[in-house]
């Protein structure tokens, strides 16, 4: 086991380098620069500051110079917000989308898995329908269509809960409500559904008979027997949701106004603020695999076949 | 056993002397999903919603990107037209004025509910309950409007009467010689430069110039929308690259719209001062649908409707485009990059894991590392990226969608191709000296396209949401076209005033979505029934 994890943990350098390398040629080649729309820019001060950024040094040079940086954990200089360091702008924003993602992935397990077991143990209820009814309408409904649905009946239409703005903006918890929400929306739907599924499966099983013949109380089956081998494919699902809620919160950041890393993401790669831009490719890239690095250890302790070497 | 019985090609006698005839696989498939209420609902659904979009330049609907400005903002209606809306819209601001300055006289009770709605931002209920009231009190006689604001309503309905939309369906010219009649839209651009330039009345060289220039400027600025931020140097440097890949067809066609539309627009004028004239007579009926005469060798055939008796059903956005038909094209450029886009991905799907799982070896490890690697990425992230820097058009957002979603087909082939890389057909085939490829594309996938099917299948209302996610953030589909989420990223400005904008393409795109996961999964049923009720 300690082997397989160093083994993993040796394996994400060589991707981490592929993710760098990559967004730092794609944001490069591209014609144009940082500071190409500053009209009128006499050609001296042009020429002062991109050797000041080292734009104009060749490319390799450039590369290795960002590498070595990156090494030190230095994301160097913001090139549109001036005077502050990538490494500044990503800290202060990076804990709100921490919070807003991981507020989503709860929301959208516990009440994933919750309506999945509900509806595989009372199958064909009214109760089934209407979860899978739920779920259905979660994975049809786009994350940007139901945001703005759910701000403008709860917010701007009862005033129930705060239309935007984070906990700093005076709303408190509440402000949380709405976005997260929204965010968890398509999770939970698809947990349900895989939750469901492997339930009904794991519930038609041969052991579940053999406890259920010993005369076990049905909650101590569901709870204790089959949630442990239905949970499976919802920890495998857990690797792909991160990353859909790592692009998901971009979007909802901006309906939301939530001043988290998902607004500078976007607005770095209109400005091409080089550094920026690969800056929060980089964070976002670490704590996905960073996820998806957990999600497999979990695999591993719920499923005792698997067995890592 | 019967030994008479013979051999029929499509029957078969079971041990019980049953009739048992043959069934493909497509029909057993076809007659599950027939079972499948869901599923032909949900294929019904799309059916509709395709042949809606492939037709819709036939529709009976407004250009989707004709800016009429006085129409901004119209809220949808079944029975009103567009100038009774803006009227309605100018009553209930005047109205409102009216209460503001105190002329509009209400109870106590009602001031004070007005005062609430204004400070909870209630705009829409201000606006209602002015209307209603002054209405109420102008019909009872205890109120009537200043004669300023009486002159702007009457203005306004003046304009509203008057006002008038042409349009020039066909143009002719007539040869002075063999008094032949000839549609101007099918004459090469130089013959139609000589009549552009006699209608004006100048050389047809002045004419030229003008009209190379044009195409020059024309060029550079479609480029400079396709790739910003470039310096003027740069662009510089690129429009002749451009202009010659436009080719001299390229750069005819370009000169032969503009020359049209000029003439279009000098007919259009001469048509509106005669019509201004019956107007002012009183004789004009609308719709008027007509040939005139420009002069001896010129006509065209037009049709003239009063501007502001338009309905929009679905309400106008932000520049008086109607809805309706900003939704239905916008469904078009949306369906056509889910079907174009999932047709792409597994196409390259298929060969990279056709290649993979028959080669096997070194090839199969570096492909199945690069598809891993790319399954930790947030490849999302990279394709933003990529919208952003490279240019925001129609075809970047298919070349960086489909370079990122062939992942999945791939694996699944490769898997696919390895199962079947041992049967016995396959070794046949080599055995008789088949080529490598043709073992694959002919033997192989198509053994396995049930599987790819279905999976693209579920595949285009990914597609469909990607996209709209990308032009939701303003990085896809750019105005004037539109596609579903770019009228839903529209729409999000302003969404508690012109709710409408955001409702329709949100229930429209919400209802293909819905159907294409049903149809889906009815396939996927049909085809591999032991999946039932998996995700």
């Amino acid at each position: 086991m300690t082997k397989y994890i160093i083994n993993r943990l040796l394996g994400i350098i060589p991707t981490l380098l592929i993710i760098i390398t990559l967004s730092f040629f794609i944001v490069r080649i591209a014609p144009g620069g940082p500071f190409a729309t500053e009209r009128n820019m006499p050609e001296v001060i042009k020429r002062n500051i991109e050797a000041k950024y080292h734009l104009d040094e060749p490319l390799l040079k450039q590369y290795g110079r960002y590498m070595f940086d990156v090494l030190r954990g230095d994301l160097g200089p913001s090139f549109k917000y001036k005077d502050y360091d990538v490494n500044y702008l990503i800290f202060t924003s990076l804990p709100k989308s921490i919070v807003l993602g991981l507020w989503a992935m709860a929301i959208a397990l516990t009440f994933g898995m919750s309506a999945g077991i509900i509806a595989a143990v009372k199958q064909n209820s009214w109760i089934d329908y209407l979860s899978m009814g739920v779920a259905v309408i979660g994975i049809s409904i786009p994350l940007f269509v139901i945001a703005p649905v759910l701000q403008l009946f709860f917010a701007m239409k009862h005033k129930w809960l705060p239309t935007s703005g984070w906990y700093t903006t005076g709303e408190g918890w509440k402000s949380v409500i709405l976005p997260a929400v929204s965010l968890s929306f398509a999770y939970f739907a698809d947990i349900a559904r895989l939750t469901r599924s492997s339930m009904l499966e794991t519930l038609r099983s041969d052991y579940i008979r053999t406890a259920k013949a010993k005369g076990m109380k049905s909650s101590t089956i569901i709870f204790k027997h089959a949630m442990k081998g239905a949970m499976l494919p919802v920890v495998s699902y857990l690797g792909p949701a991160f990353a859909g809620i790592i692009t998901g919160s971009i979007v909802v950041e901006q309906i939301f106004r939530v001043p988290g890393l998902g607004k500078f993401f976007v607005q770095s790669s209109f400005n091409r603020d080089y550094t920026l831009i690969v800056g929060v490719v980089i964070v976002y890239s670490v704590i996905l695999i960073i996820m998806n690095f957990i999600v497999d250890l979990i695999y591993a302790q719920l499923d005792p076949r698997i067995t890592y070497k | 056993m019967n030994l008479t019985l013979k051999k029929h090609e499509e029957s078969a006698i079971n041990e019980f002397d049953q009739v048992v005839v043959g069934n493909s696989l497509t029909k057993d498939a076809w007659r599950r999903l027939k079972k499948n209420k869901m599923a032909v609902i949900g294929m019904i659904v799309v059916i509709v919603y395709s042949l809606l979009a492939a037709f819709a330049m036939f529709l009976p609907i407004y250009p989707y990107d004709q800016i009429i400005l006085d129409h901004r903002h119209l809220p949808p209606t079944l029975t009103k037209n567009a100038g009774t809306l803006m009227m309605e819209a100018r009553l209930k601001d005047l109205y409102f004025k009216a209460w503001k300055g105190g002329s509009l006289i209400v109870t106590e009770q009602q001031s004070a509910k007005i005062k609430t709605w204004i400070a909870a931002n209630e705009t829409n209920k201000v606006w209602d309950f002015c209307i209603k009231e002054g209405e109420r009190q102008k019909q009872a006689g205890t109120f009537t409007f200043s004669a300023a604001d009486q002159r702007t309503i009457d203005r306004l309905q003046e304009k509203i009467d008057t006002e008038f939309l042409i349009d020039v369906d066909k143009m002719f010219y007539t040869d002075g010689e063999t008094h032949k009649k000839h549609n101007l839209a099918k004459m090469d651009w130089e013959e139609i430069m000589v009549i552009y330039a006699d209608l004006l009345g100048v050389e047809a060289a002045i004419i030229e110039e003008q009209v190379q220039e044009e195409v020059r400027t024309q060029v550079l600025n479609n480029y400079k929308a396709s790739t910003p931020d470039l310096s003027d140097a740069e662009y510089a440097a690129n429009l002749d690259l451009e202009l010659q890949t436009l080719g001299e067809k390229g750069i005819a066609s370009i000169a032969k719209t503009n020359l049209l539309g000029k003439i279009k627009t000098s007919i259009t004028r001469s048509a509106e001062r005669e019509l201004k004239k019956e107007i002012s007579e009183g004789t004009a009926s609308f719709p008027i649908d007509r040939s005139i005469k420009i002069n001896e060798f010129l006509d065209a055939e037009i049709t003239a409707t009063k501007k502001h008796d338009r309905r929009y059903y679905l309400g106008t956005d932000y520049s008086g485009r109607d809805m309706l038909s900003r939704i239905i094209y916008g469904g078009q450029v949306s369906i056509a990059i889910g079907l174009i886009g999932s047709l792409t991905s597994v196409l390259i799907g298929i060969i990279l894991g056709a290649i993979a799982g028959y080669v096997g070896g070194k090839v199969d490890f570096i492909l199945m590392r690069i598809v891993d690697i790319m399954y930790g990425l947030p490849y999302m992230l990279l394709v933003i990226i990529f919208m952003a820097i490279f240019g925001r058009n129609i075809m970047n957002l298919f070349v960086a969608l489909a370079m990122v979603s062939w992942l999945t087909v791939a694996r699944m082939v490769r898997g696919q191709i390895m199962s079947l890389k041992n049967s016995e057909y396959v070794e046949a085939a080599r055995s008789m000296g088949a080529s490598t490829g043709r073992i694959i594309f002919r033997h192989m996938v198509p053994n396995s396209l049930s599987v790819i099917i279905v999976y693209s299948t579920l595949r285009v209302p990914a597609f469909i949401m990607q996209e709209s996610f990308l032009s939701f953030l303003g990085l896809g589909v750019q105005a004037p076209f539109a596609s579903w989420g770019s009228l839903v990223g529209d729409a999000i400005n302003g969404m508690t005033l012109y709710p409408w904008k955001l409702i329709f393409p949100a229930i429209a795109m919400t209802i293909f979505l819905f159907a294409m996961n049903f149809f889906g999964d009815g396939l996927r049923d049909a085809f591999d029934p032991q999946s039932k009720n998996q995700l």
